[in-house]
Parts: C-alpha cells; sequence; structure tokens
C-alpha cells in the first residue's frame, strides 16, 4: 500500500492565488523524499494538506489519501497520528509550559493512561537525545533543542509519516549535523520542505521539484539534484556537495 | 489601580468576588456557545499580548510614564466577552507573577478591571460608534470608551475602599477617580493610536464586527440584560451608597442586601467628617463630579477631532497591504 | 528580555521549592486570609506571620535583594493608596494596618510565585476544576509572553534604527505603531499554533 497518495490536488487562497495546480503523486513506505523549490512554490501548502490541516473547509471528496485513508474531516484524527507534521518555526509548535508537557500533547488527546504517556515520552526524548530535559521551560532552550522537542512531540505518536517543513532552518552547522543524525535513525516515510539541498542530497532516495504550484521533476535525488539546467530553471542550483567528489 | 491585599474588608471582597464570578462564567457561558476552539490560543495570545503592551512605558512629563489598560482595546478587537476572558487572565497572572494586586483582591480587580471597564467602556463605544456616523466613528467610539472605563474601573475602585471603611469616599472620589479623569485621556490617546496601527495593516478589520472575529449571538439581549445587571448591581453597592444625597439610602441599601449596617465595623465613614469644601462649588467630591461630566464632553470632543485627523492621515498614506491569511511558503 | 524575569528562582532547589504546588499555594492563602480577614489584628498575629515569612525566606535559598527589590517596586504605590485613609478618624492605626496588612500579603506571594514554577500553579488550577479553557488560555499566555516581549524589543531597536535625528512622529505614535504590529503578529502566531495544536490532534 501507498504511504502517501495524492491525486489532482489543486488549492487556492482566499485572496485568489492558486498555491497549488493539479498535483499527482505517490509516495511509497519507507521513502525518503526531499521536497525542493524556490519561494512561493507551494511546498508548505502542500504538506499542510497531509493532514488535513489545509483545505479548512474539509470538503467531501478527498485529494490525498494517507495508507489508503482518504484525508477527509472524519478520518483526521487517526490521519494526524499517523502524520507528524514538522512546522517551520518551532516558537509555533512548542505551546506548552515544560517540555514534558509539550511532549505528552499528542499522546494525551489518545486517552492513554498517565504511566503510558509518561513512558512515550521518555521513549521520545531519549531518541532526540534530550533525557533530562523534561522539566524545562521551552523558552529557555536553543534553537536546535526546540528543534528536537517538537520532533520528540511528533515521534512520541509514533507516525509511519514525517513531514518535515524546513528542519534546518536557522540551525547552526553542528545543529544541523545532530538533526541528520537523528532524521537518519527515525524509521518512518519522510517527507521533507526544504531549501537545504545538502540535506536532500545526503538524507533522501527522492527528490521532487515544486514549482509554480506544480511538479516540475521528481525522481532519484542525487539525478536531479546534479541536473543543473533542471535546477537553475528553477531557482535552485547544484550542491557543493555534488560539484566536488567527496569522501562522504 | 490594582488593589493590593488588605485595603478591602470581608465583605466588599466577598461582594465583588461573587460578581467578577458571575460575569466570568457569564462571559465563558456566551463563548462556549460561539466559540471554535480556533479561539482558544487566540484569547491566549491576546493575553500574553496585553500583558507586554501593559508593559509598555509612554513617557508623560518628568519621569512619569502612563500605561495602557486595554479593557476597551481588546473588546474592540475580539469582542467584550473574549475581552473581559482576556483581561481576567491577565490580572490573575500578574497577581501571581507579579504580585501586583492582591490575591484575594482578584475579585475586585477583575470586576473593576476586568468586567466594568470593559463592558462600560464598549457600551459607551457601540453608543458614541452608532452616533458618529462617519467612516471613523469606531475610533471616536474607542477613544470615549477607553476614557470612560478608565474613570468608571477607578469609581468602582474608590466605592470598594469606601464600601471597606479604608478610605473615605469624600477623599477617594476626588483623589483616586479626579485622578483617572486625566489618566483616562492617556488610555484614550493610545487606544486611538493602536487601532489607528492595526486598522491600517489590516482594513478589513475596520468594516467587521467586533474585529470580524464575533459572531452574532442568537440572544443578544439576554447578554444585555445580565451584562448590564452585572454592572448595576456593583454600582449599587459601590458607589450609590456614596454618591447619593442621602446618608439613610446607605442603610436601604445594606439592609436589602442583608447586612446590619451598624454590626459591620469599622463604621462607614462616607458622611461627617473629611468632606473638603471648594468655594462656590460645594464638596470636593460634587467638584470632582462636576470636572468628569465637563470631560466626558471635553473628550468626546477631543476623541472627535483626534479620530478624524488619524483616519484622514492613514488614508492619505494608502491603504494598508493586504496579507493572505496562511499563505506562508 | 530576560526569560526568567520575575519567577527567575522559581526552579532553584531548596526544602520549600521541593514542596507541592498544592501545599504551598494552600499555605499561601491561609497566611494571606490570616493577615487581612480580621479588621485589627493584635500584634502578635502579624509579628508571627512575619517571623514565618522571614524563616521560609531564609529557607529557601532566594537572595533577600531580590525580595527587598520587588517590595520596593510596590510599597509607593500602597503608601500613597494608603496615605488617603489618613484623612478620617481613627487614620494613622488605619493608615499602620493597611502598610503592614498589604506588605505581608505581598511578600507571601512573592514568595510563592518564586518557589512554585508558573505551570505547577496551573496544574493545582485544573485539579480544583477552575473550567478548561481559563486555564489553556493562562498556560498559553505564560508561555509566549517572553517570545512577544522579544519581538517588541526587535521592533523597537528596528524602528530605532532607521530613525535618523529626531523623530517625526512623537513617541506615542511610535510606540502604538509597535503595539498595533505587536497584535497583528500575535493572532497571526495564534492562527499558527492553532494549526499546531489540530495537527498533534486538538479539538
Amino acid at each position: 500500500m501507498l504511504a502517501v497518495e495524492v491525486k489532482n490536488l489543486g488549492f487556492r487562497y482566499e485572496d485568489r492565488h492558486v498555491a497549488l495546480r493539479d498535483i499527482t503523486l505517490a509516495i511509497g513506505e519507507g521513502e525518503s523524499v526531499g521536497l525542493i523549490g524556490p519561494n512561493g512554490a507551494g511546498k508548505s501548502t502542500f504538506l499542510l494538506h497531509l493532514n488535513g490541516i489545509l483545505p479548512e473547509d474539509a470538503k467531501s471528496e478527498a485529494a490525498v489519501w494517507i495508507h489508503g485513508v482518504p484525508v477527509i474531516k472524519p478520518n483526521l484524527p487517526r490521519i494526524r497520528r499517523d502524520v507528524g507534521l514538522l512546522f517551520q518555526d518551532p516558537e509555533d509548535q512548542l505551546f506548552c509550559p515544560t517540555v514534558f508537557e509539550d511532549v505528552a500533547f499528542g499522546p494525551r488527546q489518545f486517552g492513554l493512561g498517565e504511566k503510558d504517556v509518561e513512558g512515550l515520552v521518555r521513549e521520545a526524548l531519549a531518541k532526540v537525545d534530550l533525557q533530562g530535559f523534561e522539566r524545562r521551560s521551552p523558552h529557555h532552550l536553543s534553537s536546535g533543542e526546540k528543534q528536537r522537542v517538537c520532533l520528540a512531540g511528533l515521534l512520541a505518536c509514533r507516525p509511519r509519516i514525517l513531514a518535515l517543513d524546513e528542519p534546518t532552518r536557522g540551525l547552526d552547522p553542528r545543529g544541523k549535523r545532530l538533526l541528520k543524525t537523528l532524521l537518519r535513525t527515525i524509521e518512518a516515510t519522510k517527507i521533507i520542505a526544504t531549501h537545504d539541498l545538502e540535506l536532500v542530497a545526503e538524507l533522501c532516495t527522492r527528490a521532487v521539484v515544486m514549482d509554480e504550484g506544480t511538479i516540475a521533476a521528481d525522481g532519484p535525488a542525487l539525478t536531479i539534484l546534479a541536473d543543473e539546467v533542471l535546477m537553475l530553471k528553477h531557482g535552485l542550483e547544484k550542491p557543493h556537495i555534488l560539484r566536488h567528489s567527496h569522501p562522504h | 489601580m490594582h488593589i493590593p491585599d488588605g485595603f478591602l474588608d470581608p465583605k466588599t471582597l466577598v461582594a465583588a468576588s461573587a460578581l467578577s464570578v458571575a460575569g466570568l462564567g457569564r462571559a465563558l457561558w456566551v463563548l462556549r456557545t460561539r466559540m471554535s476552539s480556533r479561539k482558544v490560543p487566540l484569547m491566549g495570545l491576546a493575553a500574553a499580548f496585553l500583558f507586554v503592551a501593559q508593559m509598555i512605558n509612554f513617557p508623560v512629563v518628568g519621569g512619569t510614564s502612563g500605561h495602557l489598560l486595554g479593557a476597551v482595546l481588546v473588546s474592540v478587537l475580539l469582542g467584550p466577552s473574549e475581552a473581559i476572558l482576556v483581561m481576567s487572565v491577565v490580572l490573575i497572572a500578574q497577581a501571581f507573577l507579579f504580585a501586583d494586586g492582591g490575591v484575594l483582591a482578584l475579585g475586585a480587580n477583575v470586576f473593576n478591571m476586568g468586567i466594568a471597564a470593559v463592558l462600560g467602556g464598549y457600551f459607551f463605544y457601540r453608543l458614541v460608534a452608532a452616533v458618529v456616523r462617519t467612516e471613523y466613528g469606531k475610533l471616536v467610539g474607542a477613544a470615549f470608551g477607553a476614557w470612560a472605563s478608565t474613570v468608571l474601573a477607578s469609581i468602582c475602585c474608590t466605592g470598594e475602599l469606601a464600601w471597606s471603611g479604608t478610605v473615605a469616599w469624600s477623599v477617594g472620589f476626588p483623589a483616586m477617580t479626579g485622578i483617572h479623569m486625566l489618566i483616562g485621556i492617556g488610555e484614550a490617546l493610545i487606544t486611538a493610536l493602536v487601532l489607528t496601527a492595526v486598522y491600517r495593516a489590516r482594513p478589513s478589520l475596520m468594516s467587521a464586527k467586533d474585529g470580524g472575529t464575533a459572531e452574532p449571538s442568537a440572544k443578544p439581549f439576554a447578554g444585555l440584560l445580565i451584562y448590564g445587571g452585572l454592572i448595576t448591581l456593583g454600582l449599587v453597592l459601590f458607589v450609590l451608597p456614596f454618591a447619593s444625597k442621602w446618608p439613610d439610602g446607605l442603610e436601604k441599601i445594606a439592609a436589602v442586601v442583608g447586612f446590619d449596617a451598624k454590626a459591620v465595623s469599622p463604621p462607614f465613614v462616607s458622611s461627617p467628617l473629611a468632606d473638603y469644601r471648594v468655594p462656590g462649588v460645594g464638596s470636593l467630591s460634587a467638584a470632582t463630579a462636576l470636572a468628569g461630566i465637563i470631560g466626558a464632553v471635553l473628550v468626546f470632543t477631543v476623541s472627535f477631532i483626534l479620530a478624524r485627523a488619524l483616519h484622514r492621515k492613514s488614508s492619505e498614506d494608502g491603504a494598508g497591504r493586504r496579507r493572505r491569511p496562511g499563505s506562508r511558503i | 528580555m530576560r526569560h526568567d524575569y520575575w519567577d527567575r528562582y522559581s526552579r532553584i532547589d531548596s526544602p520549600v521549592h521541593r514542596q507541592p504546588a498544592a501545599i504551598k499555594a494552600a499555605f499561601a492563602l491561609v497566611m494571606i486570609l490570616i493577615t487581612v480577614i480580621p479588621p485589627h489584628p493584635p500584634i502578635f498575629i502579624f509579628a508571627g506571620v512575619a517571623a514565618l515569612l522571614l524563616a521560609l525566606i531564609a529557607a529557601s535559598r532566594i537572595p533577600v535583594l531580590f525580595f527587598l527589590k520587588r517590595l520596593l517596586f510596590f510599597e509607593p504605590f500602597i503608601l500613597t493608596v494608603a496615605a488617603l485613609a489618613l484623612f478620617q478618624p481613627g487614620g494613622f492605626p488605619k493608615f499602620l494596618t493597611l502598610v503592614v496588612k498589604s506588605t505581608l500579603s505581598l511578600v507571601t506571594v512573592i514568595l510563592l510565585s518564586n518557589t512554585t514554577p508558573f505551570h505547577e500553579l496551573l496544574r493545582v488550577l485544573r485539579r480544583v476544576h477552575v473550567p478548561s479553557v481559563f486555564v489553556t488560555m493562562m498556560a498559553l499566555m505564560y508561555r509566549y509572553i517572553f517570545v512577544l516581549a522579544d519581538e517588541t524589543q526587535r521592533m523597537r531597536r528596528a524602528r530605532q534604527s532607521r530613525t535618523f535625528g529626531k523623530r517625526r512622529e512623537g513617541t506615542w505614535v511610535f510606540l502604538s505603531r509597535i503595539v498595533g504590529q505587536l497584535f497583528l503578529r500575535s493572532t497571526e502566531r495564534a492562527e499558527r499554533i492553532y494549526a499546531a495544536m489540530s495537527a498533534r490532534g486538538w479539538k
């Protein structure tokens, strides 16, 4: 079964700006897909359709299926468990007074007992290497730590699909390295919308280029990234890692 | 105007707290029926906004500075019931985090600044905006309402202090309420300026009712009745005994409420002593009341002129930038 | 603004800090009630409460200077309003009583807020069945106060950086525009937070 199936997805904002045009896409279980393209291409908008945040007025006919389940209003609770969406700004996503409560937010919605919730939280924090951070308050953390807490919050729900919106934005080189190592160890279908082409080269097997709301190219990551003409045409460029031969 | 602990006596605390709980309950009830869960983060952030905004120093002459209270600002932008909750949350947080305002006195502070100021100010805002039928009518209403909210809150505060026997009405009214008639001008000015800034960036908010976030309630008169009743009750308890000419009116009120006036100590000190006289006008309290009425007319006029000037200026600067909802990519 | 501005000592360790929040809150309440409710309490009650508070302050390892600073912040206001009480028969004793009562209550609350992290106080509120909407609002407010304060400072600095010489507009206009911007940014942030909350199953 496909992890994500999208058929003829279109979306237009209130002010008539068309953000997505007729997107059709299929992502298999366990794939690691880099979603790249210039600003305004529709990457974030697309991700918001994967767990039903958009369209706001949930229509009856679905254009997106997650593990075969149509993304329509009645299915949203289970879809949101299955798809972990990491937003661009961790500040908006870390809305609880302590790290523990924030990571526990998702599991608590499942109606689990406090003991089980605690177990999930500890497990998630361990995965992101933030053991012992339970009682810390979010505004005291560094951006990298905030990012990882957000990730832990998603992992605590054990999603099968992880959708990440600009995960390396604002991170210092060490933070980026830590995140990359972390993402490698997580077993889930990954869809990463990003400007960080090095990340795509290192982590993703497949790259999808979006431009002006449509899919401009779709293929193996390294092939796409190495295609200089294609990259430049869509406001991107060939990442350094492919320009010179690296021992990596 | 945050009353600390120790200034109000038990009966005043109980009465004010009861009114506050009733007001909060009503606000919650109103919102439950027409609120989507979407509003909760909005109100939470509005509370954070207000908390921060209240800390900003608006320099006045010398080293002093004025601060925004924001009761009318929030009620115009989000709606009166929302504003009641937002103000109350801020006041509660201030009491615990800052020790700004007492903990037991929260009942009174919430009533004064969270309910009376909001509802009274909002009432005048709607009234004036309906009367001044121009594009900037809302600004005039908001400015005047903001002034009125400050004065009303201070009147209730003075009344509570007098009913507790802490500060005589004849001293408190000129001192506290008198000062707040001036402070209210600052509130009016800041409210008008902030609203102008908001409307400039988001013109759609200006024409929408209550900032576009309030939906019309099914039974507006029920709300009017309940909220109006609460304010009236508060005024009756805290203000009427002192503002009325008949000292025994106090006993009548006390009898209605169930307190034996003579049994409660300390004795009510509103009438005989410490009533300062101003030549030509009579008591200082009367002078203050007169100043209030003149002030109201003045503030209304100034609000009108100010609003027109602000509106003209922002129209000249062109329409605000349009922002697309949720369009970050 | 520094993130630990008001309750910077709420997370240190001491015998007082280790007590459960509910106990501390209840105790504070009782202290305030004892101090405030009786109209003319005998001196020994005040002395007793003061002694107890001093002992707790010492045990809490919070610097006394911090307490004094917070106290000094509000004393002028207390003194001014209490001064109004002088203008009546029996004014001076009343004045003294007011000052003592409010100061003791003030110290109690400062002690409570600096020995108990705010979210634990919220948990106590939840347990006594304060409506959940209210508590959630307070939690969100507390979480984002510092974020908004930082934003305000950034806006101020940005505007100041682009102001050469005397400002054309007055300070009040300058500040009001910042407040207005802050409001709009706050509502937009609220939308994003709502999306993040919904994405994790919140209804």
